[in-house]
């Protein structure tokens, strides 16, 4: 109650400040004399204030940038992803991230993920909601544009790749010593990938979707990561997820189709004091294997076509910043390299088969805050649309990204 | 496709975190570590450690939850890093 008086009573009193300095007529005054009320503010309610069980961040990144293609030199939109984390209790959080994107002159909004999480033991949480998929590494860890290196993405791991993204679900996951290894581990239940069969777009038959909504089918794909830090200063990690499911419209002739994705991850990152420097290798290789089913052939009207529908993608990217050197401006600088590989179905309309080169010199403001200069070229075959496939050739990109 | 094998993959990842979470001592390494080695081995992993300043008491409450769920940290190894965050900001 005391509080209340107080915090009225100095409401009161930079309200009559106000007004008095107003009749002054001088703006400056006006300034100053608020300056010296709002700094006695805090003093006053910080002394007696204690946070309440229920705490709130608002957070997130945007990115944006400059690109030079063979056909193109623009300034680019980019994306401005709000992210809300609210703490209800000491095990109850809630997480949700948007995604604002100017596509055409149209606002894009997508809801990145939106979930709950409740801590049920030291080394088990619960997960209701969407979530971004803990299949590899890339997705779940590290897309946001202020953690990924550059500002293009691995082949198959764009907006519309092969690898999964989000999706609704349930999940258990966590992490406890094993002896001297740290393990991490993570199992869920998910609406899970939907079959493209074909019959709008001929040309995307046999491709899958996620994070599609609402659910095709009853069944529900089941998947897990499970991931091992051999030595003991945790700086090497690496997983091993898999996903599986049922991916056919419910009734259909490709009802009972399955898909099983598996990945293979990697993470390593220490310091080199001989070159007074971080090191931060990242790699992981990816296969989505779909049970063979007949697709229309593209441009033949009731004909049908099969394949063997099997994909592989994987990336290795190395970054050295030599963060420890005395020159402030060296120790903000990093370079970068990545390598990806796309490989979709041969026979598939939406047939690829590419590399991508990227290199990167990275200069950053603050830990969440850089600009990047990156060099990307890509080689190789793309039939078709889908299939994660990306316009060929050279380009160059001045981009900026800030964590919040 | 076979599903055999799938079963069984699935079979083994479920039986293998059964396994861990049961045998599982969660103090073991950690234990020995403080929260400052364990910030340093664990906030530069996915991005660049943040350094404490960057936010007070209650708001590093709930990034460290957060990153407790994300970044699969242990309840004590949260508690070690967040306590050493805001003693060092
Ligand atoms: C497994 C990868 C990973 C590790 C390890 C990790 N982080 Fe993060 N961190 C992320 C990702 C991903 C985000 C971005 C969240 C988003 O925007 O979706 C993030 C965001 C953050 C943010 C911004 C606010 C927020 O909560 O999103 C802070 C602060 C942060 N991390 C601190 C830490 C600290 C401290 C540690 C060490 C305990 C840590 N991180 C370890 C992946 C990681």
């Amino acid at each position: 109650m005391q509080n209340l008086y107080r915090q009225i009573l100095l409401l009161v009193l930079i309200g009559f400040s106000i007004h008095l300095n107003a009749q002054k007529d001088s703006a400056s005054q006006v300034l100053s004399t608020l300056d010296i009320q709002t700094a006695q503010l805090p003093k006053a309610t910080t002394n007696d204030w204690k946070p309440g069980k229920s705490r709130f961040l608002l957070r997130g990144y945007a990115h944006s940038g400059l690109e030079l293609t063979d056909e193109e030199f623009t300034f680019v939109g980019g994306s401005f992803n709000p992210l809300l984390i609210f703490r209800q209790s000491d095990r109850l959080l809630f997480e949700g991230e948007l995604e604002l994107e100017l596509e055409g002159n149209e606002l894009h909004l997508g809801l990145e993920y939106a979930n709950m999480s409740y801590l049920l033991t030291k080394s088990l949480t619960f997960r209701a909601g969407k979530i971004l998929i803990p299949f590899g590494t890339f997705i779940p860890n590290l897309h946001p544009a202020w953690i990924n290196k550059f500002p293009t993405r691995p082949l198959g791991a764009g907006h519309d790749g092969i690898l999964p993204g989000a999706d609704i679900g349930l999940e258990l996951r966590g992490a406890a010593y094993l002896g001297p290894v740290k393990t991490n581990y993570s199992l869920y239940a998910i609406n899970g990938p939907q079959l493209n069969d074909g019959s709008l777009e001929a040309e995307e038959g046999g491709l899958l979707h996620y994070d599609i909504v609402p659910d095709n089918n009853k069944n529900k794909a089941v998947g897990g990561r499970i991931g091992f830090f051999p030595m003991s200063n945790s700086a090497l990690e690496i997983g091993l997820s898999a996903l599986y499911g049922k991916v056919g419209d419910k009734d259909s002739r490709y009802e009972d189709v399955a898909a099983l994705l598996y990945a293979v991850d990697l993470s390593y990152v220490r310091n080199l004091p001989g070159i007074s420097s971080v090191l931060d290798i990242k790699a992981q290789y990816s296969v989505t294997d779909v049970e063979e089913a007949e697709f229309p052939e593209p441009d033949e009207l009731g004909e049908f076509h099969t394949f063997d529908n099997k994909s592989t993608t994987w990336f290795a990217q190395l970054s050295l910043r030599p963060a420890f050197v005395e020159n402030k401006f060296i120790q903000n600088l990093e370079i970068a390299g990545r390598y990806s590989s796309l490989r979709t179905p041969e026979g598939a309309p939406w047939e690829v088969d590419q590399k991508q080169w990227e290199v990167g010199l990275n200069y950053w403001l603050d830990w969440r805050t850089l600009f990047k200069f990156s060099y990307r070229t890509i080689s190789g075959e793309a039939g078709g649309h889908g299939g994660g496939a990306e316009e060929g050739g050279d380009a160059f990109f001045i981009h900026w990204a800030i964590g919040f | 496709m076979k599903k055999i094998p799938i079963v069984i993959g699935l079979f083994a990842t479920i039986t293998t975190a059964a396994i861990i979470s049961s045998c599982a001592t969660t103090s073991d390494m950690a234990s020995l570590k403080s929260g400052a080695q364990l910030w340093g081995e664990n906030c530069l992993r996915c991005h660049n450690a943040p350094s404490p300043e960057t936010f007070s008491d209650t708001e590093w409450d709930v990034a460290i939850m957060h990153m407790r769920v994300r970044a699969n940290l242990t309840e004590d190894e949260a508690v070690k890093i967040a306590e050493f965050l805001k003693t060092a900001n």
